[in-house]
């Protein structure tokens, strides 16, 4: 009794001692933040890594994240109030907009960040086909930058519409395939929830390079706060929220994750084990919540041209219509995205064959790995040193390959835990493999600004997890003649008289696993346009309007070529160290050895 | 029997079994149509490929060769997945080979096989070429 007070004592002398440290170094902390963009934030790149206008375009997102959310409230106050009935009970007329609406407003909830400058739409905005908003981050740092000024990820913020739709990761062992999971390395198994996009929605809001919280009990705990805790309550009950924080808990939520003062302690918030148990629910209930809006008809609303054109409702053009028997045929790419359509059409042949889907979703649920290069333009391989917190987002530099599934699956840095160990003998056959995206959405754009690619007036976006294509010409021209233009180089270092994308294909980042399907299709230049054209048909919006797709009050950018987009911002790779070892030397490694 | 057949029905409309996987049958004989050739011979990457009739099954497919410097000891092997498009008749197979040797000449022969490994059974002569 007497050892099992003592115990206690000091883990009340800890924890005073942390909340004291930690009430120190958030005084440091928000003065960091208001100079964010100043000498002052956090800066370890190179020059032309961090585009010029960061902070402004920061702040002009917030803007328009606080627009939704303002829209979003107006729409709750207009809701009546949902009422249990029947048995099993259900939110009977108004459940679904009830759990959406409170999901969308979750979405847009700059407080679940610790300063509050952060929501989850930051890095995915409806005008870009909810991915990255920032059309100079797009073009530079890929990543985008997180919570703390300026820490960034590693991958592309991924679209999230249509992802509800991805099953729960299974190994098909009939078919020795992974299929379904979210995220570019599939870590959002559904292996909990069974719903990979809820899974997926809990892992920003602890990233340390995203919304970046250092604990999940702070979702309880500023939600326990928000203005609309009154429908988290009637959708999931009056006493979601009787958790006793401790009154060091908004110090604690306050500091970003990954801060050197917790020691690597992922529970910094003393709760009892019951409250722990009652916050990790609302941490779900958040996760499912944001799921039912991703999946609603507002953000998934199978509202294309193409969608039209399923339906009889619209008639391709002639481009479009020859890129969609491009897409089934000589570009083979419905091989992965797969529209739902019968194939081997020729050149002189009708589509005629009998809708087999009304919803394609474009993906296989499958991954692959495509061969794209390394993109030394990627935030992260500049995060070598500490930042004011003491944290490190990458230690290894140059030296962090991305073997997407392949790293998943054997729990190595720069994944998540994976939570099956039978599936880890597998790493090896999937190494560099990356999910096999919708292309739904994938051209979508502000109205202002129609288009991805130049001349334009165009939107800037980043394309597959890294970011390398700025245009989806740069994607299918790649697909097309990946191999035939391939050299031994890295990114920035093509030969005198070739052109970097054009006619000049860096080396692979990962060459284990490469799909050989596309690579030297021999399309002209000519159809690589018109499976460009028959992709931006796969934009929402069309048979009726895109939910807050009018809130870009960027610039739209004009001129050059689509062919040859960004490479103005092309960086030099640097000569590569070998592949770290928290990475490549986890068994089972990978075969043949990446250098 | 009515009721499976509805549920069945609502399954396949909905997108439930036709969006995860595309199921061929396998293809009682899978034989060369053309090739193998050397599509691509690099300072770094060798590209081999061939044609077959599709040989079904599933999705995911691996073009396989064997080779070496001596025609009698093909002891490396190289595979690449490749996608089926289930509905073409035809599948073309491409395989990289990187970081060869230059000025060497190797023999090779050809295979494929499913993604769980089972071979299609393809009969290839052994072939060669040199690297530049």
């Amino acid at each position: 009794m007497r050892r099992i007070r003592l115990i206690a004592l000091s883990a009340a002398c800890a924890t005073i001692a942390i909340a004291m440290s930690i009430s120190a170094h958030i005084v440091r902390g928000q003065r960091e933040e208001s100079a964010a963009g100043s000498a002052t934030a956090y800066n370890p790149y190179p020059p032309g890594i961090l585009p010029t206008d960061l902070s402004s375009e920061i702040t002009r997102v917030q803007r328009e994240v606080d627009l939704v959310e303002g829209r979003a409230l107006a729409r709750w106050k207009g809701l009546s109030h949902p009422v249990l009935t029947g048995q099993p009970p259900v939110l009977q007329n108004i459940g679904t907009e009830v759990i959406e609406t409170l999901g969308e407003l979750m979405l847009y909830d700059r407080t679940i960040s610790p300063p509050k400058n952060q929501a989850c739409a930051s890095c995915h905005m409806p005008y870009a086909g909810f991915s990255g908003p920032i059309p100079s981050v797009n073009l530079t740092m890929v990543a985008f930058p997180g919570t703390v000024h300026f820490r960034a990820g590693k991958r592309t913020p991924q679209r999230h519409p249509y992802a509800p739709f991805f099953p729960v990761l299974q190994y098909n062992q009939t078919q020795g395939l992974f299929f379904g999971g979210n995220f570019w390395d599939s870590r959002a198994t559904g292996y909990k929830l069974r719903i990979p996009d809820a899974e997926q929605a809990q892992g920003p809001p602890v990233d340390t390079q995203e919304m970046g919280f250092p604990d999940t009990a702070c979702i309880a705990f500023r939600l326990s706060q928000a203005v609309y805790r009154p429908l988290f309550e009637e959708v999931w009950g009056e006493g979601s929220f009787d958790i006793k924080f401790p009154l060091e808990t908004e110090r604690i939520c306050a500091t970003p994750g990954g801060a050197a003062v917790f020691g690597g302690n992922t529970t910094p918030v003393p709760l009892s084990a019951g409250d722990r148990t009652r916050a990790n629910i609302v941490y779900d209930r958040w996760a499912q919540s944001i799921d039912s809006f991703e999946q609603s008809v507002q953000v998934s609303p199978f509202s294309s041209k193409f969608d039209a054109f399923l339906a009889g409702k619209y008639t391709l053009t002639p481009d479009e219509l020859a890129g969609f028997k491009l897409f089934n045929g000589k570009g083979n790419c419905n091989s992965c995205h797969l529209d739902g359509r019968g194939t081997n059409l020729k050149s002189d042949q009708a589509d005629t064959s009998a809708v087999a889907m009304v919803n394609p979703l474009f993906t296989c649920f499958g991954s692959a790995n495509e061969g794209v290069p390394l993109n030394p333009g990627d935030a992260f391989y500049y995060q070598t040193k500490p930042d004011s917190y003491g944290f490190i987002a990458n230690p290894y530099g140059f030296g962090y390959r991305d073997l997407g599934l392949g790293s998943f699956l054997r729990s190595a840095f720069g994944s998540g835990p994976n939570p099956n160990l039978n599936w880890k003998q597998y790493a090896p056959t999937v190494d560099g493999q990356m999910q096999v995206s919708s292309v739904r959405d994938v051209a979508s754009t502000p109205p202002q600004c129609p288009t991805t690619e130049a001349p334009g007036p165009y939107f800037q976006k980043a394309f597959f997890h890294n970011g390398y294509f700025k245009s989806l010409k740069q994607v299918v021209h790649f697909y097309n003649t990946r191999d035939k233009y391939a050299y031994p180089v890295t990114s920035g270092h093509c030969p005198k008289g070739t052109t970097e994308k054009v006619d000049c294909w860096p080396m692979p980042e990962v060459r284990n696993n490469i799909d050989m399907t596309s690579g030297n299709l021999g399309l002209t230049d000519e159809e690589e346009k018109q499976i460009v054209a028959f992709l931006q048909t796969l934009s929402d919006g069309f048979t009726r309007p895109y939910l807050n797709s009018d809130t870009y009050t960027g610039a739209c950018m004009k001129g050059g070529s689509a062919a040859t987009q960004g490479n103005e911002h092309l960086v030099e790779t640097p000569p590569l160290p070998p592949c770290a070892s928290a990475i490549c030397s986890v068994a089972p490694v990978p075969s043949p050895s990446i250098p | 029997m009515s009721r499976a057949f509805a549920i069945l029905a609502i399954a396949v409309l909905s997108g439930i079994l036709c969006a995860q996987v595309t199921p061929t049958t396998e293809a009682p004989l899978v034989r060369i149509i053309e090739g193998p050739k050397i599509e691509l011979a690099k300072e770094y990457l060798t590209v081999i490929s061939w044609t077959t009739n599709n040989p079904g099954g599933s999705p995911v497919h691996y073009g396989v060769v064997h080779y070496g410097t001596d025609p009698n000891r093909l002891t490396e092997t190289a595979k690449s997945p490749i996608r089926l498009n289930p509905d073409h008749p035809s599948t073309v197979f491409r395989v990289r080979l990187d970081n060869l040797k230059p000025q060497t000449t190797y023999y090779y022969k050809v295979d494929s096989m499913q993604a769980s490994g089972k071979s299609d059974g393809v009969k290839s002569p052994v072939n060669h070429f040199t690297t530049p």
